[in-house]
C-alpha cells in the first residue's frame, strides 16, 4: 500500500485450526494473496508445537534455518517483512511445560519476562518492530481486579518492555474484549501503571467496540499512548456482559450460549458495522500516527475473500493506493 | 508500463449460507466479489451468457451492473462467453437443421447487452468429441458455416464472435483447429486461445497464437498439470469431471507442476503488437479443497511478479531493435 500511513495484514485469519496452515506452499499461497492486495508487511501470531509453524521463533528457525531465511522466504512472496507478533503469555505453550501463568501473579513475573525473550530477540533480528501482547487473562477465569492486581501486571509489561527496548522492539499492550481489563477505566488505570517510555497500546478497533469503548474516542483520548492498531469492524457490542460467561472463548465468541452470535469480528466496510472506520483512521492521520495500521480478519470466514473486501476498504474508501 | 487490460472470466464460487454457490447468489454477493476483484486492479470482467438474465434482475439492467462495476474502477464487461457443451436435438453446432436456433440465441444475447461495448462474443464452436466423432472434415466445416453466420451477425452489433476450443471438444487437434480456420471467414470468426484447454490437448497454444495472431482476440489465461494422452477427451458423458484418472485439469499459473510456459507466451503477446485484453480464467478452482479467492489472488500475484517482468523484457527487447 502507498500511504502515509504504514499498512500490514494479520496472518492469523489463515491459521484457524492446528492441523492446517503448515504447509509452505500453503503459506505462499497467503502471503502472495496479501502481496496481490498490496500488504508488503504481515503481522504473526504465537503459537506452540510442531504444526504451528510460524508461531515460535525456534519453530521458524528449524523451517527456514535462520531469521535471514525466513525473511527470504517471505520475500520470495514480494512480502517485504513482519511488523509485528502477537503474544499471549498467559496462553499455556508446549514449549514452556504448558505452565499456566498470569500476569498479576507476581511469581509468575521471572518467568514471563524470561518467556518473552526469544520473541523479542527474533523480533529484532527480522527488524519487526512492535511485540503485541494480551496484558491479562480472560475475566471469567478470575476474580475482578483490584487496585494492586492493575499494578502487579504494570510491573510485568514494564519488565518485558525494558527487555524489549534493549532490543529495540517496542511492547504494545492489545485490549480485547474478554480480557479482566475491560472497562475504559481499567484500561486507562493499565496505561497509567505502566511506564510511557517503555509500553505502548495496541488499540483494536472491534475489540474495543465490542468491549463498550469507542475506540475512536479513546485513541483521541491517548493517542500518545497507542503505538500499534489492529483495524477491523465487528457488528455486536457485548451489551450483556458475556465476557463473563464461564468458557466465553467459545459461549460468548463462537455463539456457544447468550446470544449465541457465532461470528463477532467482521471486514472493513461490512453492512452493520459498529466501528467508525473513516473517523478512525482520520484520527490517525490527524496525529501522525507513527505505527503499523494492522487489518485483521480474526476468523471471520475465507481468508483470501476477505483480505481482499479489506484492500478494497482501504482502495476505494480510505484512497489508499495499492501499488 | 504494467500491462492494464486484464480482465476476469466470471466462474467464482463462494461459501453462503446454502453452501458453496456462484456470487449471483443474490445482490450482496454479487457486490462483494466485483469488490474483491476490484482490490486487484482488474480492470475487464468476462460473464457467461445465461448470467445475464440474473445480472438484469439483481441490478435492473445489464448497463446498471456496468456502471456498478465502472464504479468500483472496471472498465467494462469485455466478454461474453456462450456455449453448447451438450448436443441435443434443438442445439448441436454439427447439425445443420440446429443452427437457426443457434443462431436466434446468440441474437437474444447479443440483443441482452446492445448499447454496451463489450469486444468478444467468445463461443465454443463445438459439442463434446464423443456426440460428433467420427469428426469428419464435412462436420468441420458445417460448424464453420454456423460460426459465418453468427460471426457475420455479431458484428453488425459490433461484437466479434470469437472462438475457444475445449480439450474435450470436436475441434481439438492443431489439424482439426487449422482446418477450422481455413473454412471460417477470417472477417467474421476469430481466434480466443485458452492456453491450458490447447496444452491438454496437445496443442501449443503459444505456437497457435503465433500462427493465428491476425485473428487472436482474447486469451484465458489459466494453467494445466496434464497432458491428455489416454483420450480422456472421448469420455462420455464428460471429460472434465468424470474422467477416470484426472480429477482436475485446470489450475490457476503459479502452481507447481504447471505446464504453461507463461513467460513466453507473454514476450510473444508484446512483441507481436497484441494490445487486446488478457483473462484470468479459473475452472473448477474449488477441487482439492482450494478457493476462487485464493487462486484469483496468487495469479493476479503471478501478473504483478513474473508476467511484468517477462512483459518488461519484451518491451527492452523491441526497443534496442528500434
Amino acid at each position: 500500500m502507498r500511504d502515509t500511513l504504514r499498512w500490514a495484514y494479520a496472518l492469523n485469519q489463515w491459521n484457524i485450526r492446528m492441523d492446517v496452515f503448515v504447509r509452505h506452499e500453503d503459506q505462499r499461497r497467503a502471503l502472495k494473496t496479501l502481496s496481490a492486495l498490496g500488504f508488503g508487511h504481515i503481522e504473526l501470531a504465537a503459537g506452540t508445537g510442531r504444526w504451528d509453524n510460524l508461531g515460535r521463533p525456534e519453530v521458524i528457525e528449524i523451517n527456514h534455518g535462520s531469521p535471514e531465511g525466513f525473511l527470504a522466504f517471505l520475500r520470495s512472496c514480494s512480502v517485504n517483512g513482519v511488523s509485528s507478533m502477537f503474544w499471549d503469555p498467559g496462553q499455556p505453550v508446549e514449549e514452556e511445560g504448558w505452565a499456566f501463568r498470569s500476569t498479576r501473579n507476581r511469581d509468575d513475573h521471572a518467568a514471563i519476562v524470561e518467556s518473552a525473550k526469544p520473541f523479542v530477540d527474533f523480533l529484532a533480528a527480522i527488524g519487526a518492530e512492535q511485540l503485541v501482547a494480551r496484558p491479562v487473562g480472560s475475566a471469567w477465569m478470575q476474580p475482578p481486579l483490584g487496585r494492586d492486581d492493575i499494578a502487579a501486571i504494570g510491573e510485568v509489561w514494564n519488565s518485558v518492555g525494558k527487555v524489549a527496548a534493549a532490543a529495540g522492539v517496542g511492547l504494545a499492550l492489545h485490549y480485547d474484549c474478554l480480557s479482566a481489563v475491560h472497562t475504559a477505566d481499567e484500561l486507562r488505570r493499565l496505561l497509567d501503571a505502566t511506564d510511557p517510555e517503555l509500553v505502548g497500546l495496541a488499540l483494536d478497533t472491534a475489540e474495543l467496540t465490542i468491549g463498550g469503548i469507542d475506540p475512536v474516542a479513546f485513541y483521541e483520548e491517548r493517542h500518545e499512548r497507542v503505538t500499534h492498531v489492529h483495524l477491523k469492524d465487528t457488528r455486536y457490542a457485548d451489551t450483556g456482559e458475556e465476557y463473563r460467561m464461564p468458557g466465553a472463548e467459545t459461549t460468548m465468541l463462537r455463539g456457544g450460549a447468550g446470544r449465541r452470535i457465532e461470528r463477532w469480528f467482521f471486514e472493513l466496510g461490512t453492512e452493520g458495522g459498529l466501528v467508525d472506520v473513516k473517523a478512525f483512521v482520520a484520527a490517525l492521520r490527524r496525529h501522525g500516527y507513527p505505527g503499523w495500521v494492522v487489518v485483521e480478519s480474526d476468523h471471520g470466514g475465507n481468508p483470501a475473500e476477505l483480505a481482499m473486501l479489506n484492500s478494497w476498504y482501504l482502495q476505494q474508501e480510505l484512497s489508499v493506493a495499492r501499488t | 508500463m504494467a500491462w492494464t487490460k486484464w480482465s476476469y472470466m466470471d466462474h467464482w464460487v463462494t461459501e453462503t449460507p446454502q453452501g458453496p454457490q456462484p456470487p449471483s447468489f443474490n445482490r450482496a454477493y454479487m457486490d462483494r466479489y466485483i469488490k474483491q476483484l476490484s482490490a486487484l486492479g482488474f480492470k475487464g470482467f468476462d460473464t457467461f451468457f445465461f448470467y445475464l438474465p440474473m445480472i438484469e434482475g439483481m441490478y435492473g439492467s445489464v448497463k446498471a451492473f456496468e456502471h456498478f462495476l465502472q464504479d468500483n474502477g472496471f472498465e467494462k464487461i469485455t466478454g461474453i462467453f456462450s456455449a453448447y457443451p451438450y448436443a441435443t436435438k434443438y442445439t448441436a453446432p454439427h447439425v445443420p437443421e440446429t443452427h437457426d436456433r443457434i443462431v436466434a440465441d446468440c441474437m437474444a444475447t447479443v440483443r441482452a447487452v446492445e448499447g454496451l461495448s463489450v469486444e468478444n462474443f467468445i463461443v465454443m464452436p463445438s459439442t463434446t468429441y464423443f456426440q460428433v466423432e467420427p469428426v469428419t472434415d464435412e462436420k468441420i466445416k458445417i460448424m464453420a458455416d454456423l460460426w459465418n453466420r453468427v460471426g457475420q451477425m455479431t458484428l453488425e452489433h459490433g461484437m466479434r464472435t470469437t472462438c475457444h476450443f475445449e480439450f474435450w471438444g470436436a475441434i481439438r487437434t492443431r489439424e482439426q483447429l487449422d482446418l477450422f480456420f481455413r473454412y471460417t471467414d477470417p472477417r467474421y470468426v476469430y481466434f480466443f486461445c485458452d492456453t491450458a484447454q490447447h496444452t491438454i490437448a496437445g496443442v501449443d497454444p503459444l505456437q497457435m497464437f503465433r500462427d493465428y495472431r491476425d485473428r487472436c482476440t482474447g486469451f484465458h489465461f489459466k494453467d494445466t498439470h496434464t497432458v491428455d494422452e489416454h483420450e480422456a477427451y472421448r469420455t462420455p458423458p464428460d471429460p472434465e469431471l468424470m474422467a477416470p484418472n484426472v480429477t482436475r485439469w485446470f489450475y490457476e499459473m503459479g502452481t507447481e507442476g504447471g505446464l504453461v510456459d507463461f513467460p513466453a507466451l507473454m514476450r510473444e503477446i508484446v512483441t507481436s503488437g497484441y494490445d487486446g485484453w488478457l483473462t484470468v480464467e479459473h475452472d473448477k478452482a474449488e477441487l482439492g479443497g482450494g478457493s476462487y479467492a485464493e487462486a484469483t489472488c496468487v495469479a493476479k500475484w503471478y501478473i504483478d511478479n513474473v508476467l511484468a517482468e517477462a512483459q518488461a523484457e519484451a518491451e527492452a527487447q523491441l526497443e534496442a531493435g528500434r
